[in-house]
């Protein structure tokens, strides 16, 4: 099947758009999350946000609407206590466990086949619609915005809390809307590569990004473009080669951090070698 | 109209009095240094000027009003943690972030590049601002977080804990550099510190809290045996050595010391340049 072909399925296309609006999101937050050292908040508000879905499914409504209620709820409750408390991993899992056993409640309430959770869990690229697409570059485009317009109070406030809130940067308020545009990131990427694996998008990229270089606006930049390479690459792959694109996606991202670590240690020991 | 000034204040946290009665004030182009044991509330008194701590009794006033967050007047350098997360950043790009402060938007200021380039000139940290933080020695990555916190030329300058972990070179370093920006900008400085005796060739003004009590006056008037014993509540003595250092005895060590490089260590040999500093203590 030629390029062209493929390329002019619907399916694809719309896969194509949303991995890309995705991956943009995920890379500028994911830069922020490994900053901040949230890596457990990110974690946690994918599983609550599971919870959501499942509950949503049982009422009956999109998956999606379960996934923005506890996303944000959840993002919310971690920003107001991630701020002033020393015990923000306590706070983000109980939050986390209390969420899941909702989600527990919830799927064994539910009496049909939970095919949209499962889709949830691990993704679905191939089967998104155009109306998620919209959905998803909507969110996606909010989230890019808000960080362009507040990068530099947010990158103050992360790497510096105290002297931030000496010159007027709330830590309070940028915790909570940090958290908020976590949260949207979170379930929009959740549309792609499920629950389980949206650490690929938003972890993994920015990582190897922030093992690669120092400077603030370049690690940033540069966790957009592995999110954006990994998601095409893997999107190809699952294409050409066949299995499930999460798992190319998510092997990528992993891939490139392992390089970057690799070529981090590398650079170390030469250092070494040249200082001795 | 003075630069700070506190009268009858206390701060009470989660109900318990952290210390009461502080009144003093600070004149432009003065420094003070904040001295006292450990948890006797220095890094709250910076934290009430600056408006992070609200008093429970008395006031403050910072350039005749109370003090808010964001003055940019103010300039306020915080205590070091132990896990930096300043680490890969450059020291550039760190005091760039100390201009930008709240500001939100996409405007790019023509003069940042330029009002950053001068902090760090002022501050001596050029040669090395363009490394990221995590290689530089505490007494470069404490007078890069100078530079920062003096990047809008602030009329106040609070500096908590700007020698603590540094070594007697790099301590006199920072102390130059202190002299320096208040010299070069008229800015009253309040530095918290854990030993007088670094700091002594350009303080003007001591504040020593212990027991929940603020004293405040010239060196000689706080830092005596008199003063102190009534502060700490027995007697206390003070030894003058001969290169004109101050060995406090007396003070509970294990509470008035905790950190190992806030000792005066009596049997070292400091540099020689360090010796002459020493010696203006006494003068």
């Amino acid at each position: 099947m030629s390029l062209t072909t493929l390329l002019g399925f619907s399916f694809v296309q719309n896969a194509i758009y949303a991995v890309t609006a995705v991956a943009l999101a995920a890379g500028a937050v994911g830069y922020f999350v490994v900053l901040r050292r949230q890596a457990f908040a990110a974690h946690a508000i994918g599983h609550i946000g599971f919870a959501g879905a499942a509950g949503a499914v049982l009422l009956g409504l999109a998956p999606v609407v379960g996934l923005l209620v506890f996303c944000l709820g959840a993002g919310l409750v971690i920003g107001l206590a991630g701020a002033t408390l020393d015990d923000r991993d306590a706070v983000v899992g109980v939050t986390l466990t209390a969420a899941l056993g909702l989600g527990v409640l919830f799927i064994s309430l539910y009496s049909g086949y939970a095919n949209a959770t499962y889709s949830i869990l691990f993704g679905q690229i191939l089967g998104v619609t155009t109306g998620d697409v919209w959905l998803v570059a909507g969110l996606s485009a909010a989230v890019l915005l808000t960080v362009s317009l507040v990068y530099r109070p947010l990158l103050f406030v992360s790497v510096d809390a105290q002297s931030a809130a000496v010159r007027g940067v709330s830590p309070m308020s940028y915790s909570v809307l940090f958290m908020g545009l976590l949260a949207l990131t979170t379930v929009v990427a959740i549309q792609i590569v499920g629950v389980l694996l949206v650490f690929a998008l938003l972890v993994a990229p920015a990582a190897t990004a922030a093992a690669l270089t120092g400077r603030p606006a370049r690690a940033m930049l540069l966790a957009m473009a592995l999110a954006l390479a990994s998601s095409w690459i893997g999107l190809a792959l699952a294409i050409w080669i066949g299995g499930p694109t999460s798992f190319w996606i998510t092997a990528l991202a992993s891939l490139g951090y392992l390089g970057a670590r690799v070529r981090l240690r590398v650079g170390q020991a030469h250092g070494q070698r040249v200082a001795a | 109209m003075s630069v700070l000034e506190l009268h009858d204040a206390a701060v009470t946290l989660d109900r318990r009095v952290i210390w009461r009665e502080a009144s003093f004030r600070l004149e432009r182009g003065a420094v003070a240094a904040v001295l006292g044991p450990n948890g006797a509330g220095k890094s709250t008194l910076l934290r009430a000027v600056v408006g992070l701590v609200p008093l429970s009794a008395g006031t403050v006033t910072v350039f005749g009003a109370a003090p808010h967050r964001g003055d940019p007047r103010v300039g306020y350098v915080a205590q070091s943690r132990a896990a930096d997360t300043l680490s890969t950043m450059t020291g550039r790009d760190y005091v760039g972030l100390g201009y930008d402060g709240p500001t939100v938007g996409w405007r790019r200021d023509r003069a940042r590049a330029e009002i950053v380039t001068r902090a760090l000139a002022l501050t001596g940290t050029t040669t090395f601002a363009d490394r990221p933080m995590h290689t530089l020695s505490g007494g470069q990555h404490q007078r890069i977080a100078i530079a920062h916190a003096t990047v809008f030329r602030p009329e106040l300058l609070l500096l908590d804990e700007p020698l603590a972990g540094l070594d007697l070179a790099a301590q006199a370093e920072v102390v130059d550099l202190i002299n320096l920006v208040r010299d070069q900008t008229g800015a009253a400085v309040l530095v918290v510190a854990h030993d007088l005796n670094p700091l002594a060739p350009i303080v003007d003004r001591v504040v020593w809290i212990a027991r929940g009590h603020v004293r405040c006056g010239n060196p000689d008037d706080v830092v005596n045996e008199a003063t102190l014993s009534e502060l700490y509540g027995h007697p206390i003595e003070i030894v003058h050595t001969a290169r004109g250092r101050r060995v406090i005895v007396g003070l509970d060590e294990e509470f008035a010391h905790p950190h190992p490089h806030g000792h005066v260590h009596e049997n070292e040999d400091p540099h020689t340049h360090l010796a002459e500093v020493y010696d203006e203590v006494t003068r």
